[in-house]
């Protein structure tokens, strides 16, 4: 099952000092697998979810997520 | 595999063992009459203790995970799967409620109701599996 709402998490992680998963995870506030199920697109995250990802790395929404409209109808 | 997909498979395997060990032997009437509480007692407190131990060991294995509360997608995934075990539930609701039709005495309909409840929560903990594997 893939998500329509694509992201550049996994590369971002590994250009801040290849922070890890649960790293992320603890700063957002979600499971390990949670954000494994995010980076594979097995999960779309809240928008509340979505902004502290791209706090954390202190970019613009669009720069972590993208919309992909084939997949998205 | 987070904390609560092995709580899940845990609770679906002892289920599928409840429901061969209590439901087989009862159905096909190898346990009657004043046996068949016994029986049940037996079952039931093993099934019990077979969850408390192996949800002790997990949590005691991973007591972060076991103490944090479910994040957003462990929360989703929990309503998702009650959902749809809701459906199997009514539906062996009213079938059991059919049987009345059928001549069933209440003991029958009771049984069945109680099969009902047990493959509804067998459902539930496989659809928590399935979103955990597949995506939800």
């Amino acid at each position: 099952m893939s998500c329509a709402v694509l992201n550049r998490i996994k590369e971002l992680r590994f250009d801040r000092d290849e922070m890890t998963q649960q790293d992320l995870a603890d700063r957002i506030g979600v499971t390990r697998q949670t954000v494994n199920a995010i980076e594979l697109g097995k999960y779309s995250p809240s928008l509340e979810v979505a902004f502290r990802i791209a706090a954390v790395f202190g970019v613009p929404l669009e720069q972590v997520f993208q919309f992909d409209e084939k997949k998205g109808g | 595999m987070s904390f609560r997909e092995k709580s899940a498979w845990i609770s679906a395997v002892l289920i599928s063992l409840f429901l061969l060990s209590y439901f087989v032997p009862t159905l096909g009437g190898h346990v009657s009459g004043a046996q068949r509480l016994h029986h049940f007692l037996l079952v039931v407190l093993t099934f019990a203790t077979l969850e408390i131990v192996l949800h002790a060991v997990i949590a005691i294995r991973s007591p972060r995970d076991a103490r944090a509360p479910k994040d957003e997608r462990e929360r989703l995934i929990a309503l998702k799967a009650a959902r749809i075990s809701y459906y199997v539930l009514m539906v062996g609701a009213l079938s059991s409620i059919f049987t009345i039709h059928l001549g069933a005495g209440a003991a029958r309909i009771v049984g069945h109701m109680f099969l009902s409840v047990v493959v509804a929560e067998l459902v539930r903990f496989v659809s928590i599996i399935v979103f955990h594997r597949r995506g939800v």
